[in-house]
């Protein structure tokens, strides 16, 4: 598998290998036999269950052996179908412990073109806990990535739910939300979160863009330059206040940092499709009054009013 | 334009969203700066863009997007697709480029004024 020896970036399913291990995606309820049995047994074992192999037990469920839906089809072809499996199955066993990653078993697949490897309890006991297929891989894979995707869902509905206690408050004090340094996932959720809130209050679409654009690009701002900060959020009247401080280290020249294209912002902040040196330009267009004073030692306080309208 | 329509123009699939089409475009950004679509200053708009992080769902939410579509067949992450539901964000994705897609929809909007 060239993902395996690929130098490039880690791509989501590729780290997932490494992390889940083969008890997390294997088929516990094993199907298996004693030697005992025969392939015609077998053999309408495997069209129940619509299974291409079982794995050969003893009483202790240690693994002896192996057939495999070639081993049946021989059986039929050469008339030994109603025999034991004992003396043809396949003795030469692959197993994989079940604490080791899905890249390993991956691996296995790989060398020795299995449909299936029965899984052993560690790397030392021949005792069968389970069966995994890349099948069963593929499907933990699935839910792995899902569960992202849902993970986030939740968590926003969650920051939407809670905003609307939250600003009723604002109208009383200042409502204050901290940003951290370089989490630009998170950056954005107090634009949403008053955003989500104004457009029940039926505020005007153009009013409710410009007021979560002031406070996504100060949120931004915190993020891409300072130390980490806190936006502050108070609806006054017909006005809403919003308020980023952060704790530096302060914008040497402010008329330069409000000219459009202006940027101190890194490679990684551009590969985002941010930086372009339009944060505050923006702030500016979008506030009906802004306020902006930074010091080099405690630094940068931003104010922007937005009238309501009504 | 609805974003129904989109959708057969681009010959795009529906990441997330699908009950979410039928709402009427006003406006159409197509950028890979997201600054830029924050600058742009109009509602309603679909987004055309290259970049597939969570921000580019963030920014469009917040820009008042009401679709984002992702050209070059390019999949957003997953954490993408989490925000477009909790935001109702239909998200589209097309193997077509940039540019191809947007002379498609020109192409659409042009042919449309002439009926």
């Amino acid at each position: 598998m060239t993902i395996l020896h690929s130098r490039e970036k880690l791509t989501l399913a590729n780290e997932l290998i490494y992390e889940i291990k083969v008890k997390d995606a294997m088929t516990r309820e094993v199907i298996y036999f004693s030697e005992e049995a025969t392939f015609r047994e077998i053999q309408l074992a495997m069209k129940k269950n619509r299974i291409s192999g079982v794995p050969i037990l003893d009483e202790k469920k240690n693994i002896i052996g192996i057939v495999s839906i070639d081993n049946v089809i021989t059986a039929l072809d050469q008339n030994y179908v109603n025999d034991k499996v004992k003396d043809y199955m396949t003795k030469e066993v692959v197993t994989i412990p079940q604490n080791y990653s899905l890249v390993s078993a991956i691996k296995k697949f790989e060398q020795y073109k299995f449909g299936r490897l029965p899984v052993t309890e560690n790397a030392h006991s021949h005792k069968i806990v389970g069966i995994l297929t890349m099948g069963d891989i593929l499907n933990r894979l699935l839910l792995n990535i899902q569960t992202i995707a849902e993970n986030v869902e939740k968590k926003e509905d969650k920051n939407l739910q809670i905003s609307e206690d939250l600003l009723k408050q604002a109208q009383q004090k200042p409502l204050r939300f901290e940003v951290k340094k370089a989490d630009f996932d998170n950056a954005g959720r107090v634009a949403s979160i008053i955003r989500n809130y104004l457009q029940k209050m039926n505020i005007d679409k153009q009013i409710l863009r410009r007021v979560s654009i002031v406070c996504y690009e100060a949120e931004m701002n915190i993020s891409i330059h300072s130390l980490g900060g806190y936006i502050s959020v108070q609806i006054e009247g017909n006005n809403i206040i919003i308020i980023a401080v952060d704790y530096g280290p302060g914008i040497p020249d402010i008329e330069e940092a409000m000219k459009p294209g202006f940027t101190t912002a890194s490679e990684q902040i551009r590969a985002l499709g941010f930086g372009a040196g339009m944060g505050l330009p923006n702030i500016k267009k979008c506030a009906d009054y802004l306020e902006l004073e930074s010091s080099m030692e405690t630094g940068t306080i931003l104010k922007a009013v937005i009238h309501l309208g009504g | 334009m609805k974003i129904k329509e989109i959708v057969n123009i681009l010959d795009a699939e529906v990441l997330t969203g699908e009950d979410l089409l039928e709402q009427d475009i006003e406006a159409f950004a197509a950028s890979d700066l997201l600054s830029d679509v924050l600058a742009l200053g109009k509602d309603n708009f679909l987004l055309l863009t290259g970049l597939t992080s969570q921000q580019v769902v963030r920014t469009a939410e917040i820009a008042g997007g009401i679709g984002v579509v992702f050209v070059r067949g390019k999949a957003p992450e997953q954490e993408a697709i989490g925000l477009a539901r909790s935001h109702h964000i239909p998200l589209l994705m097309t193997s077509k480029t940039m540019f191809e897609a947007c002379r498609a929809i020109t192409e659409a909007i042009i042919s449309e004024e002439k009926k």
